[in-house]
């Protein structure tokens, strides 16, 4: 086989031609797919459809009957999505394919899946977080957490002994279902009631209150405006200074977080990031070597700042941080009112120098 | 450079980064060898960077002048300042040819006077940094002691958080200097891992207490006296690298009589250490076990990491990779959808293409050992009943693929990247009534009281395991539907013991 030669040539060139045309079709396929069922979907065509009196043309009931699981599955899925925009928080059942479960004493192949929506601040939704629950079979119906895709830093375990007690003296086993003799079981009196409602408002607050951290570390960096490496052009002229590493918008880890850089700016901050994935603390550097670091409450109050120059504590900056409404989202307009501060009083201090 | 060697008292600081290993080491060169050309070249620019210029002092002409012993026998003149050396690697940089040069120069020319401990363990982890799978690393779990009995009753919410300990560097070091300082010398250095989310503590150990030691320069260099940390970011997961299990510290020294300086009971000293470093008053960790043990780190992030896979892998990666429904606002019944769309991947489903050549030994052995595996599991009876044949009817073969799907969901596929290396499986069920069925090519082992309960253990190993008993269970070898889980990698272990069919963790 030779490279050079004509033949195969052009064989590779009507390979890549007929590629390229396949990829054009699978796009244009996918989009019409998404505007058909857009179009399904689309409330005007539901309430015509679902409404077949009003309608009494022979043509269209026919064409109902003809297009109508298409039509039927369009409008559910709509109405799904309904429920899980207005209500976030969503149950669907689950089976487990493990054929294992069957011999278990206590195992149920049927789980309860929760599914939780999270709409983030560019106006789309993470990816949704799912808990999968499974019932025991003893007495009164009570449920363990028995999968889940709940990000680490959100202590699920502990929640699910809080609210979901009496699964606590098995817990501690990957699926601790092999120990629940059902004479252990007996013995064991669940004082407590389970409270599942509470266990997933509480997740779910966690979950949302870190999405809205993210948001609002993301907000305060667009407002100082960022330069996106390889993305954006950015000035030669200050080609030196670190590189930071995005937040990944889907807070998916893998998904190869873009390099970011502050754009030169009044405030000057030079970098301003979360310290950790679940970016309770954000680390703060200004172009004079001043670092500071501030945490966020779960209701988006900054609770405690610290500052720290050459000098030592910057206690000007601190306030400024926690002064005011302390809200995350309002931290730039405070440290520019601190600045106009801090410039009023500076020249005095450099005329005794 | 004024050499102090007359003052060696015993001491409890640690090692100290600028202790010099002479460049004369020989083991040095294969320590700088295992880096390519680039890297070394990237690694001596950190180095002779403004911000760094002063802990990593190249060998000038001003320091030439107090041992002017060797003129001109140097194949390398030192340079008059540090941007001469810059401009030298410069050079390099913009010549092509091999790292042995690099490495010649660093030896020989710019740091004749040594290596220090500090650069030698930013060689170590640039290293690690390119070759994440070099080492083996074992993931335990971040436990906070004596907090699981009494959330039962009064924990209010606000004090429920999962244990992750926010380390301050120098805090952190200097606290496990102080729990290690009696019975272990050692050096730390704490890098930022470059490509993953993580963050690595290099600790080298010696068990000399003197600031200055006295040892032979090769037990500088050892690597078996080398252990890694890795802090992964927001999780109450710690991994250690496993101390390699070959003989090759040897008992140079010459003081091997004691049992508590090998490196490994040095290494030993100081993973228990590190907990009790990471622990504050009032709020004291532990470490647990989580049978996790692959030579990648990736898989190690993935299954006991931040994200999103720690308690749904097999069957239940569909939900942690969200493949199965799409947004809210997504107006497509999420059944039309394929599943890579979902995850936003630009790849082609890759099931067609894993390469059979990647799965070394372990591709043909369980093709081998399948009547062994089969009647291992607890469905035994079931088993005996199926048809061994390979049926090739198309409708057969759709069924299995989505009984596949179904039991492992994403993982083995190239939308998730766990590749477990090995898989250790200890099966306490009793395999069968007639045990004398299933020959031993697998490394079983019978054991138990009178023989009545044999216990029968399987390794698998490769380089994506999970991965590889996919690809058997597409080939209908493995019934999808009748496996275990374990074989699914849905406990998201590497050791395993598996009671009725499942997993259960080992007690002992």
């Amino acid at each position: 086989m030779d490279i050079n030669d004509p033949v195969t040539q052009a064989e590779e060139e009507l390979d890549s031609e007929i590629s390229s045309i396949r990829r054009e079709i699978r796009n244009l396929q996918q989009r019409r797919r998404f505007l058909s069922s857009s179009i399904l979907s689309s409330a005007a065509l539901q309430k015509r459809l679902s409404k077949p009196n009003q309608a009494p043309e022979l043509s269209l009931s026919n064409l109902n009957d003809d297009i109508s699981p298409l039509v039927r599955a369009a409008g559910s899925h709509a109405q799904s999505n309904h429920h899980r925009i207005a209500f976030s928080t969503t149950t669907f059942p689950f089976k487990d394919p493990s054929p294992s479960i069957d011999t278990e004493p206590d195992g149920s192949k049927n789980l309860l899946g929760v599914r939780i929506d999270v709409c983030v601040r560019n106006g789309r939704f993470a990816k949704p977080y799912y808990i999968l629950l499974r019932k025991l079979r003893v007495g009164k119906v009570r449920v363990k957490v028995h999968r889940h895709t709940i990000p680490a830093f959100i202590p699920v375990d502990r929640l699910e002994r809080v609210f979901l007690p009496g699964v606590s003296h098995e817990y501690g086993e990957g699926d601790g279902t092999e120990q629940a003799q059902p004479p252990l079981k007996d013995k064991q009196p669940h004082a407590r009631k389970q409270d599942l409602r509470g266990f997933i408002r509480e997740l779910r607050r966690q979950l949302v209150s870190w999405h809205t951290r993210l948001d609002a570390v993301q907000y305060l960096r667009d407002q100082i405006g960022v330069i996106r490496r390889g993305v954006d052009a950015y000035p030669d002229a200050e080609e030196d200074g670190p590189w930071d590493r995005d937040i990944p918008l889907d807070t998916d880890l893998d998904s190869g977080a873009m390099e970011i850089r502050l754009k030169q700016n009044e405030f000057g901050i030079v970098a301003l990031s979360p310290t950790a994935l679940e970016a309770s603390y954000v680390r703060i550097e200004w172009e004079d070597g001043r670092v500071g670091r501030f945490k966020i409450s779960s209701s988006g109050l900054v609770e405690r700042a610290v500052v720290i120059g050459d000098k030592g504590r910057d206690k000007a900056l601190e306030a400024a941080l926690t002064g005011g409404d302390k809200k995350v989202l309002t931290v730039l307009s405070r440290l520019k009112a601190g600045a106009v501060f801090t410039r009023e009083s500076s020249p005095s201090s450099l005329d005794s120098e | 450079m004024p050499r102090q060697k007359s003052i060696r008292a015993p001491t409890t600081a640690s090692l100290p980064n600028n202790l010099r290993i002479p460049s004369t080491t020989p083991s040095l060169v294969k320590a700088l060898g295992k880096l390519p050309r680039q890297s070394l070249l990237d690694l001596v620019f950190q180095w002779l960077d403004d911000r760094n210029a002063k802990l990593f002092l190249p060998f000038l002409e001003s320091d030439e002048t107090e041992s002017p012993d060797d003129e001109g026998l140097r194949p390398y003149p030192a340079e008059r300042t540090l941007n001469d050396v810059r401009n030298a690697y410069q050079e390099l940089q913009f010549r092509k040819g091999g790292k042995r040069e690099v490495i010649d120069r660093i030896l020989d020319g710019d740091w004749r006077h040594g290596i220090t401990l500090r650069q030698l363990a930013m060689v170590d982890l640039r290293y690690l940094d390119d070759h994440t799978s070099s080492l083996r690393w074992t993931a335990l779990e971040l436990t906070r002691i004596g907090v699981s009995n009494s959330t039962h009753d009064n924990t209010s919410l606000t004090d429920i958080s999962a244990c992750m300990p926010r380390v301050h560097a120098s805090t952190f070091l200097t606290t496990l200097q102080n729990l290690i300082s009696p019975l272990v010398k050692a050096h730390f250095y704490l890098a930022r891992s470059a490509t993953l989310p993580l963050t690595f503590l290099r600790i080298f150990v010696t068990h000399s207490p003197y600031q200055n030691p006295r040892q032979a320069p090769e037990i500088l260099t050892d690597s078996s006296r080398v252990m890694y940390v890795a802090f992964p970011d927001s999780c109450p997961f710690v991994y250690t690298s496993l101390a390699s299990t070959t003989a090759g510290s040897k008992p140079a020294s010459g003081s091997a009589a004691a049992v508590a300086t090998d490196a490994r009971s040095l290494q030993r000293i100081v993973r228990d250490a590190v907990p009790k470093a990471l622990s504050l008053p009032h709020q004291r960790y532990t470490l647990k076990p989580t049978s996790l043990t692959a030579k990648s780190l990736q898989a190690l992030l993935t299954l006991r990491g931040a994200g999103r896979m720690n308690k749904a892998a097999g069957a239940f990666s569909i939900f942690a990779d969200a493949v199965i429904e799409g947004s809210p606002l997504d107006p497509r019944p999420s059944n039309t959808v394929a599943p890579e769309e979902h995850h936003k991947q630009s790849k082609r489903p890759s099931t067609s293409d894993l390469d059979p050549e990647k799965e070394k030994e372990n591709e043909n052995k369980p093709l081998d050992e399948e009547k062994d595996l089969d009647p291992s599991s607890s469905k035994m009876q079931l088993l005996r009943r199926r048809n061994p044949n390979l049926d090739l009817d198309p409708r057969a073969a759709k069924k299995r693929k989505l009984a596949v799907n179904a039991r492992f969901g994403t993982s083995g596929t190239r939308l998730s990247s766990a590749p477990l290396d090995r898989l250790d499986v200890r099966l306490l069920d009793a395999p069968t009534p007639t045990p004398s069925m299933f020959s031993s090519d697998t490394d079983e082992e019978a054991s138990g009281a009178d023989g009545s309960r044999p216990s029968l253990s399987l390794t698998f190993s490769g380089t994506d395991v999970i991965s590889g008993i996919r690809k058997l269970a597409e080939l209908g070898i493995v019934d999808a539907q009748r496996m275990p889980t374990w074989m699914t990698g849905e406990d998201a272990v590497s050791v395993a013991v598996v009671k009725r069919g499942r997993a259960v963790r080992d007690s002992g």
